[in-house]
């Protein structure tokens, strides 16, 4: 199936809703404006569509696997991975000393949505890459910097995380791997599971980024280090000399993304170097989890996208059903099929907003030069990072999930591609910390932690939107009845729990996905909205596309009218409280 | 020698074409544009010569309103040096309308060879490039699939129907560029960075003093016959009978 | 007013383009005269003069018209455009070459590739790859146009007896030079112009498994034809394409084999009166244009075919 890149939309949402060209201005980047990210999207759009898009399948046919040598990627990835580096995309944010472009996240995380709905098991590749020239860029110093950074930044070597252990899954207090001085460097022994793009014969080196303890650290999270351990030793010139002695020792057997190798990793006395200061490891993979998990957040807009022009597509060409006329009727005229594609096509422009809009607050919490100005987006971007992660990747399960429905059998069975979408996105809730680590995050240190201020920052900013609303008065009355019921039940969800978290000990932890999913809807919605406002200045103007604007007015009523309602039900799981969650005991279940 | 390159923004390739249901048009509304991919032929082209040193200087030119910008940008960074952006907000102007701006184009800059894509898929005319050298009075190959700068000469090997035909053009020429040419690269997203250093000159048909003239008028565009699918046959055998006594084509 | 139509030919014969060429011009009205500018070209000439309708044949025989290059015949047919209200030729790759070059020296616009003749000044045309259909109509005094040959029937070749006069002057442009020509002979008929196309697409393989497509061609009086995938993986050589970027066909009858239907592709067949299409997965897109679709392995399909007529 073919992919082409939305750009319409995301041009609209860079362009009104996140304000592309005033946060580059205020950064002081006066070339940096929203003609030159057309460009770019455009460009990376079409090596998407044309180099990337036509390797899902196959990926999916022919997934990864072991060879005497090592892991052999897929037929034609290699290529493509060639094709992808040479042109630089991913330098795109990387600093201008190592060899980037240092143009902004959400630019960066535009151009992302490209690969990963072109290809997602590739795209996991460069994603990985990215996080650790992020985890090497903030923390090792400037002689390591030097020798990896600018490889990895022009692509020819890949990065990954070595975090998980058989026995260190969601509790990386349990990480077992040691690491012993030796001189220098360290010496790293132990074994990691779980290890995406852990090995592949793709590029000339693997820069692997392993979690370890040092033989004098404390117990716990507060005693792992950090250590860069590459899969070539590098020689004098900083060139692939020695192997090194890290090895994958076997492919794992999985639902989706195929042609992503997911490695069990073993490291016998391999040589590594300490990043940054002994024992702060979590700490230093703590500052990439806002990226990290928005990145993997992204990928469930994306996925969602690609199943979405699948389903449209059989939707308009599938004939079922005659007029009177003799004529048959494609079944996109079917008020259920639209049913479903209404439901996808809002839902991924809610979540394409709220990735993007979430994204762009990292640029603004580093452009800032206001320390509080700075902290205020930092708080923010804290707040959307699990609501990115956990909402966006579990509504991918239902869209893609649509997506095959749409095509009824011909959804089920292999041949039409809808099937791949849904099983490549069932990791999405997984990996990168679970949908239930996410919500454990939002309740506890989002917003517990901070007694709710900033959630309800938050939703004061909601309010005035609904405010804005009754005010203009706002041409469909259900957006705003819908909204404003919405923004009460995310008020009333946030109270309960700051009321009740300390009597009810299981409450936190058994609402927390409801609370979660609530806000999900909530900003999806409010950012929807936003978008809508934006969309009927434009309208009241005469400027852009009309139709894509009515459009936009259409698909945000859509998404108030049936997808906002939803906050109702999680509030009410919220209110009913942990009691009947916990009340069974383990025998009874 | 300067190059001078002309490229189209058009429907992207792979945009499925609607009529309007007024049938006054097709719907160009909220389609995805790019450029016409045999002027990015041509582009890749004349950036190539300037790789290989035939060429000194590649200069891009499009015709159109602010939009077509994004094109000559995608040139530019495609490796072309510098811009001329003809201002217009005629999208539908005829091929001797553009032609004729073209040819003043040229005067002004003097390129030893223009390169332009055999034909643009919008209107699918076939003919700027061939009105371009008439008016200009230079030598011409069409259906290019071939060239190589060869002294005062550019060779051109021409896809002809039933086969291949060499051509010896003097320079200055016109040559218009055939799918086989060559196989445009993928843009750099470096080389999108430099491009917006890349000078980009603003003109318009009154600086370039050419008149509107006249013109073919647009009376309607309706869609093509829609053809149906037919029966499936089971075996060869049937088939070959369908072929006789139904359809009595064999 | 008159009608002038320059003739295509290969200096022996007469291309059957011409006859349909010929055709369209029979549907805008007017006197007929047809240019045959060539060297060593009487015997087309003749051929030309025995059309019924046409008033009168131009002769340019001499060295230069050779290799029709558009830079010759163009100022050839300037010279020869007054008096007449029209010019056609049709749109293969030599009108294409020069005709824009008429209407450009003549200060007129030129309608490329017209599919129906709606009035004099008016006509319609494919565009964006024959997705859509212009209707256009011509401001200009003199009207250039080139005529789609597929679209139009071929006038009868016998009964007319047209005089021939000799056009004596000679354009000899001295900044083209023809280096070169590699023509593919075949016996079989001209894509274009062919009553039946055999055509292949990637499915077919191999460069080698063409052969039963040719065999199957032969049996048939068949041209044959490709897909640009099938071109592209060097199968057979690129005159043979049909589609947007390749020839445009219209035969009687299309049988498609290995192809699975791109639209890239169906934009250069969808006009063929008949289309059969072999192709061994049941959900290509060929099958949704096709009159009469077999499911089956080319390689047990074709042999049979060929055995059973």
């Amino acid at each position: 199936m073919s992919y082409l890149h939305p750009y319409q939309d995301v041009a609209f949402v860079l362009r009104k809703v996140v304000d592309f060209d005033g946060l580059c201005a205020a950064a002081g980047h006066d070339e940096i404006n929203a003609d030159l990210a057309a460009t770019i999207l455009s460009e990376a759009g079409r090596l998407g569509s044309e180099v990337l898009a036509p390797l899902n399948r196959v990926g999916d046919r022919e997934g990864a696997r072991m060879g005497a040598q090592g892991v052999e990627e897929s037929p034609g990835f290699k290529d493509a991975y060639r094709q992808f580096a040479d042109a630089g995309w991913l330098s795109l944010t990387v600093a201008e000393d190592f060899g980037g472009q240092d143009l902004p996240n959400c630019l960066g995380t535009a151009v992302n949505e490209i690969w990963h709905s072109a290809n997602m098991a590739f795209a996991l590749c460069p994603m990985l890459s990215q996080g650790a020239m992020e985890a090497i860029g903030h923390h090792a110093d400037d002689a390591l910097k030097a020798l990896y950074l600018p490889k990895l930044a022009a692509g020819e070597w890949t990065g990954t995380m070595n975090i998980t252990e058989a026995d260190a899954g969601s509790d990386l207090a349990a990480i077992k791997t040691k690491a012993r001085p030796a001189g220098d460097h360290y010496l790293i022994t132990g074994q990691k599971l779980y290890i995406t793009w852990g090995d592949h014969g793709m590029t000339d080196n693997i820069v692997h980024l392993v979690l370890a303890r040092l033989p004098d650290a404390p117990p716990g999270v507060k005693g792992i280090s950090l250590f860069i351990v590459p899969k070539f030793l590098l020689d004098a010139k900083g060139e692939p000399g020695e192997r090194n002695a890290v090895n994958c020792l076997s492919l794992e057997h999985k639902l989706g993304i195929h042609a992503s190798p997911t490695c069990l990793m073993d490291f016998t006395d391999a040589v590594g170097f300490l990043v940054g200061e002994p024992n702060n490891g979590l700490a230093y993979m703590f500052t990439m989890m806002n990226h990290a998990r928005q990145s993997v957040g992204l990928q469930g807009l994306a996925i969602s996208e690609r199943a979405y022009q699948e389903a449209l597509q059989y939707a308009k060409d599938r004939l079922q059903g005659t007029r009177r006329d003799g004529s048959r009727i494609p079944i996109i005229e079917f008020p259920d099929v639209r049913r479903m594609l209404m439901t996808m096509k809002s839902c991924i422009e809610a979540m394409r907003v709220l990735a993007l809009v979430a994204a762009a607050e990292a640029d603004r919490a580093r452009y800032a030069t206001d320390p509080a100005v700075a902290a205020r987006h930092f708080a923010r971007l804290e707040v959307y990072t699990p609501i990115v992660k956990g909402w966006l990747t579990e509504l991918a399960q239902e869209l893609t999930s649509l997506g095959i429905q749409i095509d009824g059998g011909m959804g089920y069975v292999e041949e039409a591609g809808a099937a791949q979408h849904y099983r490549d996105a069932r990791i999405l809730p997984i990996y990168e910390g679970t949908t239930g680590i996410q919500a454990l995050d939002f309740v506890g240190r989002k917003m517990l932690a901070n007694k709710g201020e900033t959630l309800l920052a938050l939703l004061t900013e909601m309010e005035q939107t609904a405010a804005e609303l009754r005010s203009t008065p706002y041409r469909y009355g259900s957006v705003v009845k819908a909204f404003e019921a919405a923004v009460a039940a995310g008020t009333r969800a946030r109270q309960s729990l700051l009321d009740g978290a300390a009597a009810d000990r299981h409450l936190a932890g058994s609402a927390s996905v409801n609370f979660l999913m609530l806000f999900g809807y909530l900003c999806g919605g409010w950012l929807m909205v936003k978008s809508a406002q934006q969309a009927q200045l434009m309208l009241n103007a005469g400027e852009g596309d009309p139709q894509l604007l009515s459009a936009k007015l259409t698909t945000t009523r859509f998404f108030c009218e049936h997808l906002l309602p939803r906050t109702g039900a999680c509030l009410a799981s919220v209110l009913a409280g942990s009691e009947s969650t916990m009340a069974l005991t383990a025998e009874q279940l | 020698m300067k190059v001078l390159v002309a490229v189209k923004r058009v429907i992207d390739y792979n945009v499925k074409v609607r009529v309007r249901a007024d049938n006054s048009n097709v719907d160009l509304a909220n389609v995805k544009m790019s450029i016409n991919p045999f002027c990015e032929i041509a582009v890749e082209e004349s950036v190539r010569l300037k790789e290989s040193g035939a060429a000194t200087e590649v200069v891009v030119v499009s015709i159109g309103p602010k939009a077509v910008q994004e094109q000559i940008r995608s040139a530019l960074a495609a490796g072309a040096d510098r811009g001329i952006w003809v201002e217009t907000d005629d999208t539908e102007l005829s091929g001797l309308a553009v032609a004729r701006l073209l040819a003043q184009v040229v005067r002004d800059e003097q390129p030893g060879l223009v390169l332009l894509g055999k034909q643009a898929i919008d209107t699918d005319n076939n003919q700027t490039g061939q009105m371009l050298a008439a008016l200009l009075d230079w030598p011409q190959a069409t259906f290019a699939s071939k060239l190589e700068v060869k002294g005062a000469e550019v060779e051109v090997t021409r896809e002809i129907d039933g086969g291949l035909q060499t051509l010896a053009l003097t320079l200055p020429a016109v040559v218009t560029a055939d799918l086989r040419l060559n196989t445009p690269r993928y843009i750099k997203l470096p080389d999108i960075m430099k491009a917006k250093r890349k000078p980009l000159a603003t003109t318009s048909p009154a600086a370039l003093a050419v008149g509107p003239g006249t013109g073919v008028k647009l009376l309607g565009v309706t869609p093509p016959t829609e053809r149906r699918g037919g029966i499936k046959v089971e075996s060869v055998a049937a088939l070959v009978d369908c072929l006789k006594n139904q359809a009595q084509v064999l | 007013m008159s009608i002038l139509v320059i003739a295509e030919h290969d200096h022996h014969q007469l291309k059957s383009a011409t006859l349909h060429t010929l055709a369209a011009a029979t549907q805008i009205g007017g006197d007929l005269d047809v240019l045959v500018a060539g060297s060593g070209c009487q015997a087309v000439a003749d051929a030309v003069a025995a059309i019924p309708g046409v008033r009168t044949v131009l002769l340019a025989d001499a060295p230069a018209y050779a290799h029709q290059l558009a830079e010759n015949i163009a100022r050839l047919v300037v010279a020869l455009a007054p008096g007449h209200r029209h010019i056609l030729a049709p749109a293969t790759t030599t009108g294409k070459d020069f005709m824009p070059r008429v209407a450009a020296l003549l200060g007129v616009n030129q309608v490329s590739d017209i599919t129906a003749v709606v009035g004099p000044d008016s006509f319609r045309r494919p565009i964006y790859a024959g997705n859509a259909i212009a209707t256009v109509q011509v401001e200009d005094p003199v009207i250039v146009a080139t005529v789609r040959a597929t679209a139009f029937p071929a006038v009868a070749t016998t009964g007319g007896s047209a005089a021939i006069t000799p056009v004596p002057e000679v354009f000899e442009a001295v900044r083209t030079r023809f280096v070169s020509e590699s023509l593919v002979e075949s016996d079989r008929p001209e894509l274009t112009s062919a009553r039946i196309v055999v055509s292949g697409g990637r499915g077919v393989g191999s460069a080698e498994n063409f052969a039963l497509l040719y065999r199957l061609a032969d049996k048939l009086g068949a041209a044959v034809g490709a897909t640009r995938a099938a071109v592209d993986a060097g199968y057979v050589p690129n005159d043979l394409q049909v589609g947007q970027t390749g020839k445009v066909v219209a035969p009687d009858l299309y049988i498609a084999v290995g192809i699975s239907g791109a639209i890239q592709h169906l934009a250069g067949m969808k006009e063929s009166k008949v289309i059969a299409a072999i192709n061994s997965d049941a959900e290509a897109p060929i099958f949704q244009v096709a009159d009469y679709g077999l499911v089956a392995d080319l390689f047990t399909a074709l042999p049979e075919l060929i055995d059973s007529i």
